[in-house]
Order: C-alpha cells, then structure tokens, then sequence
C-alpha cells in the first residue's frame, strides 16, 4: 500500500515540477523515499532481464543514453534516468516515471547511471547485473576530497555486486585495476595511437597495485593509453573490444569486432562512450550490426556539441565539468578551422564544486589561438574565468567579462568569427540552454 | 640573468590547480621583462637548492604524499639549508603540513622535514570552504580551502587571521605560516592568481635574494583585483 501511496504521490509530483517547467527530476524522487523507503528495491524487482550501472567521471549520461537506444531500437523498454539525475532520488524517479499506477514496472531493463559516491547508498536497494566503468577524472574534488576516495566509494559500491559483470575502460589505469579483483570482467579500450598530443593534467600515472611510476608507450587523452608498471607488471589490459580505423575529422566513426559504426556526434571521447555502450550491448547477445544500427539512432543530450542558429550563425554549446571534459571541449574549438567568438562560463554552485582551482588544471593556453576572434566569460565566477584567460597569454583586449549569459551571448553572436563555440560547467546547462533556443526562436 | 623556479614533483604534488602558482609567477616576471625558467623535478633526481631562486612544493593525495615523503626527507639537511639561508620557498597544502614535525593520522605518525615548528594531527571532517583572510603585510587574501589535517603553528607566525573559513585547524583563526622567505598556506584557488599583492612579494623575494634590484614595474591588475574583490564582498561584506 505504501508503495502505491508512493507511486501516486510521486507521479503527482513528477507532473507539477513538469508544469512549473523543471528539468531537475530528483525531487520527486525524494517524496516518494519518504513515503517507503524501500521503494527502489520493490520496484526494481519487476526487471526481467538486466539492472545496469553506469558509473565513472566523464561519459556516464552519453553511455547510459547510447545503451538505451541500441535497447529501445531493438524493441526492449527500458528504465533510465536520461537527463543525468543520477543519485538514489533521481533513480527512483526514473522507476516510478515508468511504472503503472498499480506500482508494477513493465521493463526488460533498467539503465541508470550513478554519481560515484552515491553508486554505494544505490547498491543497498538493488544489485545491478551488469556495470560500466567509463574513466576516472578528477572532479569536483570539494565534494569528494581527492580521487583515492572516489575510487574507494568505487571500490565499496563493487563488492556489493560481485556476481555482476564488469566492462571497463582498458585504457585507463584507474578504471582498469578495479577489474583485477573482480571474477567477471571485460575490457575495451583503442590499441591504436590516436596521436592527439594533449598536454594535460594526468590522474593516477602511479600503479594502483605497487605504487611504482607506470610507463606509456603513448596518451590518448589524460592518464588513458597504453601502460605497463615495470615493477609489479600491471599493464593495460588487451581489450576484447578494440576500437580501429578511427576518424573523428567531424563527426567519429570507427571499427570494433569487425563490424563499423558510424555515430552521429562529434568528439573522440565518444567513441570511447560508443566502445563501452557497443560492449555492454554485446554482452546481452545483440547482433553486432544492430548494436551499430542503433548506436547511429543516439541523439545527444543537452550541452554535448548541441548546436543553434541565431541571427544566422551557429552556436556550439557544449557541456564541460572537470579538465577532462574542458580539455575536449577545447580541442574541438581549437580543431574547428572557421573563425570564431567563444563563450566560457563557470558556476560554483554545490554540483559544479564550490572550489574553481580546477580552472588552473585546464589546458586553456590553448586557446591562444587565431581563429579565435573574441573571449566571453560568464556564469557566478566569470570574473575567476577572466584571470584564468590573462594568465593564458590570451590578449585582454579581446577578452569581455560578462556575467548575463543573454547578453553574452548575444555579444558573441554579433562577434566577428564565423561560428561560436560556448563551454559551460554543470549549473549552467540547462538555464544556457533555455536563452539560447529563445535566441533561436527569436531570430 | 634569469630566475629559476624547481617545481618538485609535479607528478605527484599537482592536486587542485596549484599549477596556476607557478603560472602566475612565469607570466608577472614575463610581464615586466625577467626572465625565469622552471624546472620540473621529478622521481630520484638530486637537487642543488642554491641553483634555485624559488622552491615550489603541492600538494598531492595522501597516497602521493607518502610517496613524497621519503624522497624528501633525503634531501631534508639541504632544504633546511636552503630555508635558513633565506631561500625563497612556496608550499601549499600537502606541501605545507610535510615541513612540520610530523603529520599524525589514526594509525600512524608520519614524520615531517622539521623546518617549521608545527604539528599536524588528521581531523574528522575536511575543512572545505572559500577562505578571506586578514593580514597586516598583504591586505585580505582570498583562496579556497580542503583539508583533513588540522595544523598547530606554535609561535610562527601566521600568514593570515582568518575573517571567513577555517584556516589551519578550525579553532584559533589563524592560517598558514610565514617563516624567513617560507609562504606556507592550506590555500589553494589557484592562491597567486588572485592574490596579486602576495606574488609579487614572492617575486621580490627572489630578486632580492639574489642581490638584485626589487623595485617592481607596476603592473595594470584591475582583472585580478575584480576577482579577488568578488570573493572578499561576497563571502566577508555579503553582498
């Protein structure tokens, strides 16, 4: 009876928050947790087939959302938590979004990404069969102290779930030796050297078993390549999923298992999300070629190279949290060969991290570049921002800083680059997204 | 004539964009025609001190602070030297709590380079927070703080009062140390970038050390004051 109570009142409140024009989906989530706590765990019993995690600092919405599609194009229903919601109130939203007004969820699979520190509060309600691990950056450090305890909440999260299988990313170190302990695990990763050439920050370049210095053969992009500890003979593991033949001029296609797959976005980083959906999707005895069928159907989420026209010029909006994620976003500026306005805009907000050091981490002397005709900076810390361009060389002259998003934007619009490039941290995505499609609507 | 910068173990000690330091310091003697040159010091290399106009010193996780440590306290008769012959020294964090006496955690006692009378003892809490402090030489300084150590600093003295945060250990409204030409701080933010006052003090530091005129172009920091300005009026004046 509490469970309906829950399933009622949760709906109810899914629909009001949808009413007042809300994207945050953890709310409702929450009332139902009050009315019966063990909700999750009733609920997420209906499953016929598989519970997946997706964990890891970059990727976890990209991936999750890529699994669901190859699932639902395939005819399967699917629980997931799309729009990133992803500790246990945004999960048990997702599941009461689903279920009939009897409580009953009608589902042959559940794909829910979780916050790394919340992934093991998750396990106390339901065990996932099978988990992803996409990388570890550093992230929002504030929150979580350093990455040695995001992985022990990793860690701590695992070892309630044994008997799941595991797919990891190879490449990374970090990701890569949370499988040695594990019974079931598999691994993909890019034997071939991308040549990117990043100069960054890298995570974790000691061996997690020794603590000896891991040796690389080459970096594709921050602590992922190929290692080996010389030491204790750790070393990256040969991926049973290896993506070849790769080209990511604009949008990224590459080969795995012999079979090709051609997405529809941009950014190397999403092959490595597109390598871990095509492994999990594989692990559930999906024909390969229909994995590569419906990862082309994906259609990205906000904030990830979405683009606008406004005024007749387009705008690339991309998300970007930690340096990891801003190291990318800045390659594709950089690699981008039309001249350009761009936009920076940095919250501190408690989900984006209260601390912005990590803007000192974030290879922006980069952007020191050409084809850049002018640098907004905007959000609650745009004036950090604006230090953080001096400091790169970047001439203040061509530097504005801003603080309305609105008039930012339309700042750089009327700017003299062929395109604008806007990078925003996590409390900036959706309100950013609202002006620009009323830019676009407008215009 | 060139400054010269050792950045030890960038590997390792490189937590929270304490990088932006040593930026922050390149680009301000850039800007007034000095050149300097850092050097990265990495894993078992030996390190003359007296080449060096500036030591710089992260912080790092507790795992590669152990790691540190050991290469460190190797070096720990050359460091005190170097500090008490006036060397200019920056540590942050980490950095900070391993020139104390020791570092005590739960279980065990790490023992530290003994360059500065502290102590630091492993709280319960990390104390994380935007931080202003109060200084008679520099003004406010602005930085953000996250630590699980608390530190006692005895008799040195402070590099600030502390109007908002934490500081060293929470309790008696003092942070870092300021020691000869040591700066030692729990402050990370990057600390120099918006603390323009505190880096060109470092950098006078260095000239004078090496018998040089200090007399500092001045530099147009209305950028970085604007900063430093938005911290101190939103957290100390509320606005």
């Amino acid at each position: 009876m509490r469970k309906i109570l829950a399933v009622w009142a949760t709906k109810l409140a899914i629909l009001g928050s949808k009413l007042l024009g809300k994207n945050g989906s953890s709310m409702p989530g929450s009332l139902a947790l009050k009315i019966c706590p063990d909700i999750l765990t009733r609920l997420s019993g209906d499953i016929k087939k598989d519970i997946i995690a997706v964990w890891g600092t970059n990727g976890k919405t990209t991936t999750n959302n890529m699994i669901s599609t190859v699932l639902e194009e395939q005819g399967y229903k699917v629980v997931c938590n799309k729009v990133g919601s992803n500790m246990l109130p945004g999960v048990v939203t997702a599941f009461i979004s689903f279920s009939s007004l009897t409580g009953k969820v009608k589902a042959d699979y559940a794909c829910l990404e979780m916050d790394e520190a919340y992934a093991r509060i998750i396990l106390q309600y339901l065990t996932p069969t099978k988990i992803v691990i996409t990388n570890l950056f550093r992230d929002q450090m504030d929150r979580y102290g350093e990455i040695d305890t995001t992985i022990s909440y990793i860690q701590m999260a695992l070892d309630k779930a044994k008997d799941a299988v595991l797919i990891l990313n190879g490449d990374d170190p970090l990701t890569a030796s949370l499988g040695l302990k594990h019974k079931n695990t598999r691994y993909y990763g890019i034997t071939e050297n991308l040549g990117l050439n990043l100069n960054e920050t890298r995570e974790g370049r000691y061996c997690r078993v020794c603590g000896n210095e891991l040796k690389y053969d080459f970096y594709q992009y921050g602590q992922l390549g190929k290692y080996h500890c010389s030491k204790c003979g750790f070393s990256r593991p040969m991926p049973q999923y290896d993506g070849k033949n790769i080209t990511a001029d604009d949008y990224v296609s590459f080969d795995v298992c012999d079979t090709h797959v051609d997405l529809p976005c941009k950014g190397i980083y999403n092959i490595y999300n597109a390598l871990a959906a095509f492994s999990f999707c594989d692990t559930c005895g999906i024909e390969k070629q229909d994995i590569a069928k419906g990862l082309q159907k994906y259609k990205g989420q906000v904030g990830r190279m979405e683009e606008f026209t406004i005024k007749g010029k387009l705008v690339v909006f991309n998300l970007a949290k930690n340096p990891a994620s801003f190291n990318q976003s800045i390659g594709n500026i950089i690699n981008e060969k039309r001249t350009k306005d761009v936009i920076i805009g940095i919250n501190d907000n408690d989900p984006d991290g209260n601390d912005v050091s990590w803007l000192w981490d974030v290879d922006f002397e980069k952007l020191n570049n050409d084809t850049i005709t002018s640098y907004t900076t905007s959000g609650i810390r745009s004036k950090d921002m604006a230090v953080r361009f001096k400091y790169a060389g970047i001439d203040t002259d061509k530097m504005t800083v801003g603080g309305d998003m609105r008039q930012d934007i339309l700042n750089a619009v009327n700017g003299s680059g062929e395109r604008v490039y806007m990078v925003v941290n996590y409390t900036l995505l959706f309100s950013t997204k609202k002006i620009l499609s009323e830019l676009e609507a407008e215009s | 004539m060139k400054l010269k910068i050792a950045h030890l173990y960038p590997d390792l000690l490189n937590l929270y964009g304490d990088i932006g330091n040593i930026t922050t310091i390149r680009k301000r003697c850039e800007w007034r025609g000095i050149q300097t040159q850092v050097d990265s010091i990495y894993g078992n290399e030996k390190i003359n001190f007296t080449d060096y106009d500036l030591v710089f010193l992260g912080g790092g996780s507790d795992r590669e602070q152990l790691l540190v440590r050991d290469k460190l306290i190797a070096m720990k008769k050359e460091i005190s030297a170097y500090v008490e012959d006036g060397g200019v020294l920056a540590a942050v964090c980490g950095g900070y709590q391993l020139l104390g006496s020791y570092y005590k955690l739960e279980k065990e006692t790490i023992p530290g380079l003994e360059i500065l009378n502290i102590q630091t003892e492993v709280g319960e809490t990390r104390l994380i927070s935007n931080v202003v402090l109060e200084s008679e030489k520099f003004g406010t300084i602005v930085g953000f703080e996250n630590h699980g150590g608390r530190t006692y600093i005895n008799d040195h003295t402070p590099l600030g009062k502390v109007i908002y945060g934490n500081g060293n250990n929470g309790k008696d409204g003092f942070e870092g140390v300021l020691y000869k030409n040591v700066i030692a701080t729990y402050l990370h933010g990057a600390l120099l970038p918006k603390n323009p006052v505190l880096s060109d003090y470092i950098i006078k530091m260095m000239l004078e050390q090496r018998g040089l005129p200090s007399d500092l172009k001045p530099l147009d920091d209305t950028i970085e004051e604007n900063a430093h300005k938005y911290v101190v009026d939103r957290f100390v004046n509320k606005n």
